[in-house]
C-alpha cells in the first residue's frame, strides 16, 4: 500500500511538471498581448517596451518559466498584471468561495443521491424508484447551463427567493450549489441504486434475514457499507467533473471563484493569473487522482489484502 | 486502474487440452458461421426491437438531416442571409406570426439559426470524435500490440489526459488560442482521445491472443498491416458505441463554451450561444430560449439513447460507469 502511495505521488509530481510547462508556454505563445490591453495606441511602443521591462516579460521563456515556478512554489506568483493585485490575495479570497460552493455541491450529492439510490433499490420497480429514475434522466440530461436560467428564471427573477447573481450572502451559494450537484446526483443516484441492488441479491443478506436481524440494519449497516467500493470509484470522476463544473456555473452566477476568476483572467490576458490558477486547478485535478487511487484501494479490501 | 491481470493465452491453451471437453461430431461444414454470415439487417435486429433505441436512432437521423441542412447554409456565403438577415421591424416575433418559429432580438429567423446552431454543434461533435477516435485507436492499438517501451509510453499519456475536466481544459485552450470554435474542438479532441485509447488498448490486450492474429503473424503479416486490417474492423463496434456518447459529450461541453462566450463566436450561431443571447428576453419571450434549449436536450438525449441501444447489440459489457 505504502509503495503504491509513493509510485503515484512520484507519478502525480511528474504530471504536473507537464502540465505546468505546457499552461505556461501556451499561454504565453498565445494571439493577443496583455500589453494591448494595458496601453493607450497613442504612444505604444514606447510604453509597450516599458511594461515589458517592468513586467519582465522580455526575458527568454525558459527564464521566466523558472522564475515563475519558483515563485509559485514559494507561494508568491506574483501580482495581477491588470490591476497589479497580489494574485495570493486574490487566490486566497476565490479559493474560499469554490471551496465553499464545492462543499456544499458535494455534501448536496451525497445526502440526496445515497438516500434516494438506496431506497429505489429496495423498493424497487414502485412509484418511488420510477420516480427516482426519472430524476436521474433529467438530471443527466439537461446541460447544467440550462438548468441555471431556469432556476434563475423561476426561483430568483419571477419569485425572488433567491439572488439572481452575485455573492453578498448565504442565499446566493443556493442555486449554484443546486446547479452544480444536479449531475453528480443523477449519477450518484443510479451507481448506487445499481450497486445495492447487486449486493441485496448477495447470500450474506439471506444469512443476516435469516439470524432476524431487522431490515433497517441491513440495509443501513451491512448493505450499503458493502455498496460503497464503486461510489468511492466514482467520488475521484465526480470530483474533476465538479471541478470542471465550476468554470461554467460561477461565471453564470458571477460568484467569485477560481472558475470565474480563471475564465475572467483568460478573456483579458492576464497571464500571471491565468496561468497560476490554471496550474493550480490542474494541481487539484492531479491530487484529486491521487485520492480517488488510493481510496479505491483501501475501500476494497481484496485490493487492500493483495497490495501487502 | 482496472487492467486485466489475466492472460487470455494460458486460457486458451488450457482449453484445448483439457480432456472433460467433449470432441464435436458435428462435420465442419455444417458448423454455422459466425459473424461473417450475419447481414446488416441481422445485426440491426436487437435495434429495431429494442424501442428505446430505435426511437434514438431515428432521432439522431433526423439531426443529421437538419445538420447537414445547416452545413450548406453556413458553408455558402450566398445563403447567409437565411440566419444572419436583421429585421429591426420585426424583432421577438412568437412562433407561428407570421414567420416559421418566430424572429429573435434582432428579427433574425429563429428557424435558420436554430438548423445552423444545430449543424455547428452537431458538427464540431462529428470532428472531434473523428479527431480524437482516430488518435485513439492508433495510439491505443499500437500501445496494446507491442506492449513494452512504446506502452508504458502511451499509457502514461493516456493516465495524463484521461479525466481531465473538459472544461477546464478547454478554457485553458482557449487562453492559448482564442475563443472560437477551434480552441473547444482542439481541447476537447486533446482530453477525448484517451478515452478511446483506454478501451482500445484493453480491447487489443485481449484480441491479439486469439487465433487469428497469432494465424496472420504466423504468416508473415507485417504488425501495421494486422492492426489495420484484423485488429481495427473487430472494435468497430465499441468504437461506434464510444462514438455516439462522445459526440453527446462534446456537444454539451461545446453548447456550456458558446454559453460563456468562449466557443462559437457571432456571427456564427451556435444552440449554447442562442441560449445566452436569448437570457434577457426570457421573462417577455421564453421560446427564444426554449427552442436551442429543448434542441441541445434532443440531441444529447437521441445520442445517448442511441449509445445505449448499440452498446446492447455490440458490446453489453461496456458499460457507462
Amino acid at each position: 500500500m505504502l509503495t503504491f502511495i509513493v509510485h503515484r505521488a512520484i507519478y502525480s509530481v511528474f504530471l504536473l511538471f507537464i502540465a505546468s510547462v505546457v499552461i505556461f508556454y501556451g499561454l504565453r505563445v498565445a494571439p493577443g498581448e496583455v500589453t494591448d490591453i494595458l496601453t493607450n495606441p497613442a504612444n505604444r511602443s514606447f510604453m509597450v517596451a516599458n511594461l515589458e521591462e517592468k513586467l519582465g516579460l522580455n526575458k527568454p521563456l525558459p527564464l521566466q518559466y523558472f522564475i515563475f515556478m519558483g515563485n509559485f512554489l514559494k507561494g508568491d506568483p506574483g501580482l495581477s498584471l491588470i490591476n497589479g493585485e497580489p494574485i495570493m490575495t486574490m487566490l486566497g479570497r476565490a479559493t474560499g468561495y469554490t471551496l465553499k460552493l464545492g462543499l456544499l455541491a458535494a455534501i448536496l450529492t451525497y445526502a440526496i443521491a445515497i438516500p434516494l439510490g438506496v431506497i429505489a433499490a429496495w423498493k424497487r420497480n414502485t412509484v418511488f424508484d420510477y420516480g427516482a429514475s426519472l430524476l436521474a434522466v433529467l438530471g443527466m440530461g439537461v446541460p447544467n447551463f440550462l438548468l441555471a436560467i431556469i432556476l434563475i428564471q423561476e426561483f430568483a427573477v419571477k419569485r425572488h427567493w433567491f439572488p439572481v447573481a452575485g455573492y453578498d450572502s448565504w442565499k446566493h451559494i443556493i442555486l449554484p450549489a443546486i446547479v452544480l450537484s444536479a449531475e453528480a446526483i443523477a449519477i450518484n443516484l443510479r451507481v448506487v441504486r445499481a450497486s445495492v441492488l447487486e449486493e441485496l441479491n448477495r447470500d450474506y443478506v439471506r444469512t443476516l434475514y435469516a439470524k432476524g436481524l431487522q431490515e433497517r440494519k441491513i440495509l443501513w449497516i451491512h448493505v450499503l457499507r458493502n455498496s460503497l467500493p464503486p461510489i468511492i470509484a466514482l467520488a475521484g470522476v465526480m470530483l474533476r467533473t465538479l471541478l470542471g463544473y465550476t468554470l461554467i456555473v460561477e461565471t453564470i452566477f458571477r460568484w467569485p471563484g477560481l472558475g470565474y476568476q480563471l475564465v475572467n483572467s483568460v478573456l483579458k490576458r492576464d497571464y500571471t493569473v491565468a496561468q497560476t490558477l490554471a496550474i493550480l486547478l490542474t494541481l487539484a485535478v492531479i491530487f484529486f487522482n491521487l485520492l480517488a487511487d488510493i481510496g479505491q484501494q483501501w475501500a476494497d479490501p481484496r485490493v487492500r489484502q493483495g497490495s501487502k | 486502474m482496472g487492467r486485466s491481470a489475466r492472460s487470455p493465452g494460458v486460457e486458451i491453451a488450457m482449453a484445448s487440452t483439457n480432456p472433460t471437453l467433449p470432441i464435436s461430431t458435428v462435420p465442419i461444414e455444417e458448423i454455422p458461421s459466425g459473424a461473417p454470415g450475419r447481414t446488416f439487417g441481422d445485426r440491426m435486429a436487437p435495434l429495431v426491437a429494442n424501442k428505446l433505441a430505435l426511437f434514438g436512432g431515428v432521432l439522431t437521423l433526423g439531426f443529421f438531416v437538419v445538420a447537414v441542412l445547416g452545413a450548406v447554409v453556413l458553408l455558402r456565403g450566398d445563403l447567409h442571409y437565411l440566419y444572419l438577415d436583421q429585421n429591426l421591424r420585426g424583432t421577438l416575433k412568437h412562433p407561428g406570426d407570421g414567420s416559421l418559429l418566430g424572429t429573435d432580438n434582432l428579427g433574425r429567423s429563429m428557424f435558420w439559426r436554430l438548423i445552423a446552431g444545430t449543424a455547428v454543434s452537431l458538427w464540431a461533435g462529428i470532428a472531434v470524435t473523428a479527431i480524437s477516435m482516430t488518435i485513439g485507436l492508433i495510439l491505443g492499438s499500437v500501445a496494446g500490440y507491442t506492449r513494452g517501451w512504446t506502452d508504458r509510453i502511451i499509457s502514461a499519456l493516456i493516465d495524463l489526459t484521461w479525466g481531465f475536466p473538459l472544461i477546464l481544459v478547454a478554457v485553458i485552450f482557449v487562453g492559448m488560442l482564442e475563443p472560437g470554435l477551434t480552441a473547444v474542438i482542439v481541447a476537447i479532441s486533446v482530453v477525448n482521445w484517451a478515452g478511446y485509447a483506454r478501451i482500445v488498448r484493453a480491447q487489443v490486450l485481449t484480441l491479439k491472443e486469439r487465433a487469428f492474429i497469432e494465424a496472420a503473424r504466423s504468416l508473415g503479416v507485417p504488425t501495421w498491416k494486422i492492426i489495420l486490417v484484423h485488429l481495427v474492423p473487430n472494435m468497430l463496434g465499441t468504437m461506434l458505441v464510444m462514438a455516439s456518447y462522445y459526440i453527446a459529450v462534446t456537444v454539451i461541453a461545446e453548447a456550456g463554451m458558446s454559453f460563456i462566450g468562449l466557443g462559437a463566436q457571432p456571427p456564427t450561431p451556435s444552440l449554447g450561444q442562442m441560449v445566452s443571447e436569448g437570457r434577457k428576453f426570457l421573462s417577455k419571450d421564453p421560446w427564444i430560449v426554449a427552442l436551442p434549449g429543448v434542441m441541445i436536450a434532443l440531441l444529447v438525449l437521441a445520442l445517448n439513447t442511441l449509445g445505449d441501444g448499440l452498446r446492447d447489440i455490440f458490446d453489453p459489457r461496456l458499460r457507462r460507469w
